[in-house]
Parts: structure tokens; C-alpha cells; sequence
């Protein structure tokens, strides 16, 4: 960054003396560095997407994966989500939880303010010996059978026909039915707008070709996202191919495209 | 009396069947002024939303979108292991720094003991449930009596925090160690 100042200082000492600098060739190679910085755009990570300027994504079906035996629980997932929406404190669109099983089945669940923070201490209350841990992020399960969508009274939260539910904060009137519908516990009522908010998988992001926020920072690869058509995305391999891969509460008939690997029952 | 009830009869006819007309009138009138124009075209929801939601300011970019201007950051972020970590969830927003190729505000940057936690959320080893096949732990102060240093050490003092082999590499390769490091020119190992 010194070297932006350092050529801007040259400019405003002596402009001819600079171009001429620049056409020796002297400075030429670091203002090559600098220049392209604000003419480029940011590469698409979903081809295609920019082209596409109907009201639905066309010829795409969005499926969210979660590697339960990836996820180390750092929360950068839950740091990328704040900024993005500028959540409120106390509030989750996305949460990482840490679950423990010891050798009597008993289960502990916890998550300090839903794993924003990161996991910093261990759980020192377990007396018996451990027998599985491991870290598992929720967030909005985009069913095909939404409760949410069923119950609102005013159609203020809905599927679109590219299989995303949204919600329309200008029609909400903040009747929380929703909220208690959504067998994942995915909603809550903004305390700014009073309107109902959840995670939207990032449409608007999805929109202009870029990974959800949380996927895009995820260190170990631990959240997927990618299209169903598409025969050769890492999604439609894991589930298409033999694979520890399920969806939370599959008996309440939602059919969640939200997809976990190496679920183990206790999830909830 | 026969033709005085036959008559009262009609007129009750004629009032409820009014009244229904009137309903329907003003039902459809009031719901016509309520219900935004574009209502219902695609299901019982207002079309505009999805535009709306679709055109949300996006607020993280990439690590390229950062590297763009941090020239000298990407020399050494790319060449480590921690290309797969995000410059947004160690330092912030995007947009809170840049908008439209100026820069609007300062970027959040971590310091001493702060770096230590920001270090030990993705590597303490004290929290069992981290899969040891996704990342490399370490326990402290163990680490650093390992390493016979004094346990007040920062990570940044040893680990380069965009990429933390960096020094380590150069330090062997200047004691002619280089032999553990399998990465070529890169300080990855
Ligand atoms: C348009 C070019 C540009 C982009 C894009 C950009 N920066 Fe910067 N950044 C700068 C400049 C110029 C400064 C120096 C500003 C100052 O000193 O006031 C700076 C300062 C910083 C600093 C503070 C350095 C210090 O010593 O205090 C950090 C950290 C930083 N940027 C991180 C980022 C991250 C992370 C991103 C991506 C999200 C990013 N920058 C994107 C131009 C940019
Ligand atoms: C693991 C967390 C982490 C990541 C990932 C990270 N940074 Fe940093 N960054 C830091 C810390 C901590 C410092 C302060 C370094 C120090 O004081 O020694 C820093 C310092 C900086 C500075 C100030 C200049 C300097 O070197 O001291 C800039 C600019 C910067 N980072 C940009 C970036 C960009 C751009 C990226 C993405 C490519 C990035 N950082 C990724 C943690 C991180
Ligand atoms: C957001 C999570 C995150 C944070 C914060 C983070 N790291 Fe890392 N770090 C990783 C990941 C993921 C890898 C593994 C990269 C790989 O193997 O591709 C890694 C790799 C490493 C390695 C190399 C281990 C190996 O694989 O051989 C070291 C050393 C390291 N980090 C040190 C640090 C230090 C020091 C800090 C604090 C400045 C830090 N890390 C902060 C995620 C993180
Ligand atoms: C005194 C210097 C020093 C300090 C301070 C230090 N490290 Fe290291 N660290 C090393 C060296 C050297 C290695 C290379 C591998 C080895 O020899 O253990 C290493 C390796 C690592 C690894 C990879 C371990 C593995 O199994 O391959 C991680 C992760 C790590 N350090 C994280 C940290 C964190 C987090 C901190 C701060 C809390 C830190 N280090 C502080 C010197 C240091």
C-alpha cells in the first residue's frame, strides 16, 4: 500500500516528470500492480449466473451439504453470516452446535452464542468417558415442503419456483406463526424490523454468481453448495453415490434439500 | 294473506342476494387495495420480493477481491496453508472497507494476545470434538515448552499469521534444515 501513495506523491510532485517516468518504464511495473485493482471484477463461482436476468434461476437445483465430520467448529461460518445481514445480537440465521455423547448415550448439546465466538473451552461437567463429539451447523433446511410457507397468513414468506424460501419483509406482519412452525427452529423475529427473518442460502449472492458467505470462508471445506443438474458438482456426487448422508427430522415429511453427512442420530 | 307473505318472501330474496352482491363488491375492492398489483401471478406471494431480495447489498466478497490492492499480502497469503482461510473472517466486511474501489473505512486488525485466541479458535486442541483429519492442533503451553521458549509467546511471533510456515521454512533453510519441506518455493510442507 506504500507503494500507491508513493506513486500518487509522485504525481502531485511533478506530473510531466512522471508520465515521462512512466514511459521509461521506471514506475511502470508497479503501477500495473495498482491499476487493474479497481477496473476488475470479481470472478463468478457459480458459472453462469449473471446471465441469467429472470425473475427465477433457470435450470438449476440448488442442494446445501454439511460435512458433520469436517466441521472443526471455528464459527468463521457464523462470523461471515453476521456480517453479511448485520444480524442482530442474540439472533442466528446460521449456529454452529458442539455435541457430545458419552458411553451411557447420554447427550450434551451446547452453543454459546450459537458459535459466533468460536469454541474456547472445553465441557468439564461430563463424567463419563466420551464416545463421540462433534460440531454440526444449522441453518435453514430450504424444504420442499416448507410448515412456514404453509401457515403464514399473508404471504409474506414463500417458495420460488428455483426452490428458495424466502421471506418479503414489506407484507410480514411479525405473526410468528412461522417461527413456531419451522420444525429446525431456523426463524426468529428481527427486533429492528419486527418482521420474520431466516437464512436465505444467500439468494442475493447466488444471484450474482457467488457462493453463500458462509461456504465461501469455511476453512476445511465443511459446507457445500452447488447445483443438482449438474452431474459433475461435488453435491450431486455425494448424493448420488454411497454416502453416510441424511436430513434432520426426515419423518416430519419436509423434505429438506439441506443434506448432512456423517449424520449421526442424535441430531436434532 | 296468502299474497301479503309470498311478497314479504321475494324481498328477502332480493335483500340477501344484494347483500352477497355487496360483499363481493366491496371484498374484491378492499382486496384489491390491499394486495399489492403483482400479487399472486406466480403463488399466493408479491413477486417484487424476490427482485428485492435478489438485489441485497453483498457484503463479503472474496479473499481475490482483497488481494486485488493487498498486493503484498497475496505474495505471502497464496504461497501458505492458510489460502483456504478468509481475510473477512480475520479481519471484516468488504464492504465496510471498500465501496466502489475507494476505501471508506479501516479494516479491524487483531493484536498480541488477540491473536492468540483468533489462533486457537480453528486450532486448540483442548476442544475434543475437532475432527483431527481437518486440521493440525496444538495444545498450549505445550507447544511452546516443546519448543523450550517462554509460554508467553504470541503465534505471530514464530508463525507468519498469513502463512504460518513461512518463517519456520526460512529458519530451517538458514540452519540447512530443509529437508522436511516438501513445498518447492511454497511455505506450505
Ligand atoms: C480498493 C483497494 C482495496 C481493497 C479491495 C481492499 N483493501 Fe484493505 N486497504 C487498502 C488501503 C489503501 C489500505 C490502507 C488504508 C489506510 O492506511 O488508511 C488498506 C488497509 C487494510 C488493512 C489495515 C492495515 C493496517 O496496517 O492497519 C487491512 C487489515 C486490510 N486493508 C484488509 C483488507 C481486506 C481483508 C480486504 C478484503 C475484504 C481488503 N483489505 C480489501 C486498500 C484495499
Ligand atoms: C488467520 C487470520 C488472518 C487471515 C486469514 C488474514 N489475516 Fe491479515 N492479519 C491477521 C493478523 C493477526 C494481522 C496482524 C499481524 C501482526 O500484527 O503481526 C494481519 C495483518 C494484516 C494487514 C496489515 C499489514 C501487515 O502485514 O501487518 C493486512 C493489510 C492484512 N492483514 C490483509 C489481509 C488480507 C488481504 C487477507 C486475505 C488474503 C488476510 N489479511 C488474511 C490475520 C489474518
Ligand atoms: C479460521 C480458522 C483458522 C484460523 C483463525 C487460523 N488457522 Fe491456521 N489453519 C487453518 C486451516 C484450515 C489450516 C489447514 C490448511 C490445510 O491443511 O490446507 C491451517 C493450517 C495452519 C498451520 C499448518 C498446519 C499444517 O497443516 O501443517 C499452522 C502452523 C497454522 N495454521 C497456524 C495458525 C496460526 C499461528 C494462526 C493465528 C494467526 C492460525 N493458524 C489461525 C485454519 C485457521
Ligand atoms: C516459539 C515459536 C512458536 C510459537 C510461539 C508458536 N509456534 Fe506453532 N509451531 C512452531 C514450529 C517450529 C512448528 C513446526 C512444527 C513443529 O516443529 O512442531 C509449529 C507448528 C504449529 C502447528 C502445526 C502442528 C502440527 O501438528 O503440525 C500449529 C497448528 C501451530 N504451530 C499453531 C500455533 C499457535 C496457534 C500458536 C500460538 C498459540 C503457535 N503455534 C505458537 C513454533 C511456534
Amino acid at each position: 500500500m506504500e507503494e500507491i501513495t508513493k506513486i500518487k506523491k509522485e504525481i502531485d510532485l511533478d506530473r510531466r516528470g512522471f508520465i515521462k517516468k512512466v514511459l521509461s518504464g521506471a514506475i511502470g511495473g508497479s503501477l500495473l500492480l495498482v491499476m487493474p485493482a479497481t477496473a476488475r471484477e470479481i470472478a463468478e463461482q457459480i458459472p453462469g449466473m449473471k446471465e441469467q436476468t429472470d425473475l427465477f434461476i433457470a435450470d438449476k437445483k440448488f442442494a446445501f451439504v454439511v460435512d458433520i465430520t469436517g466441521c472443526i467448529g471455528c464459527g468463521s461460518c457464523c462470523i461471515a453470516d453476521k456480517n453479511e445481514y448485520q444480524v442482530p445480537d442474540g439472533h442466528y440465521r446460521t449456529w454452529v452446535e458442539r455435541y457430545i455423547i458419552d458411553d451411557h448415550d447420554e447427550v450434551y448439546v451446547d452453543s454459546p452464542n450459537g458459535g459466533l465466538d468460536g469454541y474456547t473451552e472445553p465441557r468439564d461437567d461430563i463424567k463419563n468417558p466420551i464416545r463421540d463429539t462433534f460440531f454440526a451447523p444449522k441453518l435453514c433446511n430450504m424444504c420442499e415442503n416448507p410448515s412456514c410457507v404453509q401457515v403464514c397468513p399473508v404471504g409474506a414468506t414463500f417458495r420460488t419456483e428455483d426452490g428458495f424460501i424466502l421471506v418479503d419483509d414489506k407484507r410480514c406482519v411479525g405473526c410468528s406463526y412461522c417461527v413456531q412452525a419451522c420444525p429446525y427452529s431456523v426463524r426468529f423475529i428481527n427486533p429492528v424490523k419486527h418482521t420474520a427473518e431466516k437464512c436465505t442460502w444467500c439468494y442475493h449472492r447466488v444471484r450474482q454468481g457467488m457462493l453463500p458467505a458462509c461456504v465461501n470462508v469455511c476453512p476445511v471445506h465443511a459446507r457445500k453448495f452447488g447445483d443438482l443438474n449438474d452431474k459433475s458438482s461435488e453435491v450431486y456426487k455425494l448424493l448420488h453415490e454411497p454416502h453416510v448422508i441424511s436430513v434432520l427430522k426426515p419423518d416430519m415429511g419436509n423434505k429438506p434439500s439441506l443434506h448432512y453427512l456423517g449424520l449421526r442420530r442424535e441430531v436434532i | 294473506m296468502q299474497q301479503n307473505f309470498k311478497s314479504s318472501y321475494n324481498v328477502h330474496v332480493v335483500r340477501i342476494l344484494l347483500t352477497f352482491v355487496g360483499m363481493i363488491i366491496v371484498g374484491s375492492l378492499l382486496r384489491s387495495l390491499l394486495l399489492p398489483s403483482e400479487f399472486g401471478d406466480y403463488g399466493h406471494y408479491r413477486p417484487g420480493a424476490v427482485t428485492e431480495e435478489a438485489n441485497r447489498e453483498m457484503r463479503n466478497k472474496t479473499n481475490d477481491s482483497c488481494l486485488d490492492c493487498h498486493y503484498f499480502v497475496k505474495k505471502i497469503h497464496l504461497k501458505g496453508v492458510h489460502e483456504v482461510v478468509s481475510c473477512e473472517v480475520c479481519h471484516g466486511a468488504y464492504s465496510d472497507h471498500v465501496k466502489d474501489g475507494k476505501v471508506i473505512g479501516e479494516m479491524p486488525v487483531y493484536r498480541g494476545e488477540e491473536i492468540k485466541s483468533l489462533c486457537l479458535r480453528c486450532h486448540n486442541k483442548i476442544i475434543r470434538a475437532r475432527p483431527p483429519e481437518s486440521i493440525k492442533m496444538i495444545a498450549m503451553p505445550e507447544h511452546l515448552e516443546e519448543k523450550n521458549v517462554r509460554t508467553d509467546h504470541v503465534c505471530n511471533q514464530c508463525h507468519h499469521v498469513h502463512a504460518p510456515y513461512k518463517w519456520i521454512k526460512e529458519a530451517r533453510e538458514m540452519m540447512g534444515l530443509p529437508e522436511k519441506w516438501e513445498g518447492g518455493s511454497s511455505w506450505k510442507k
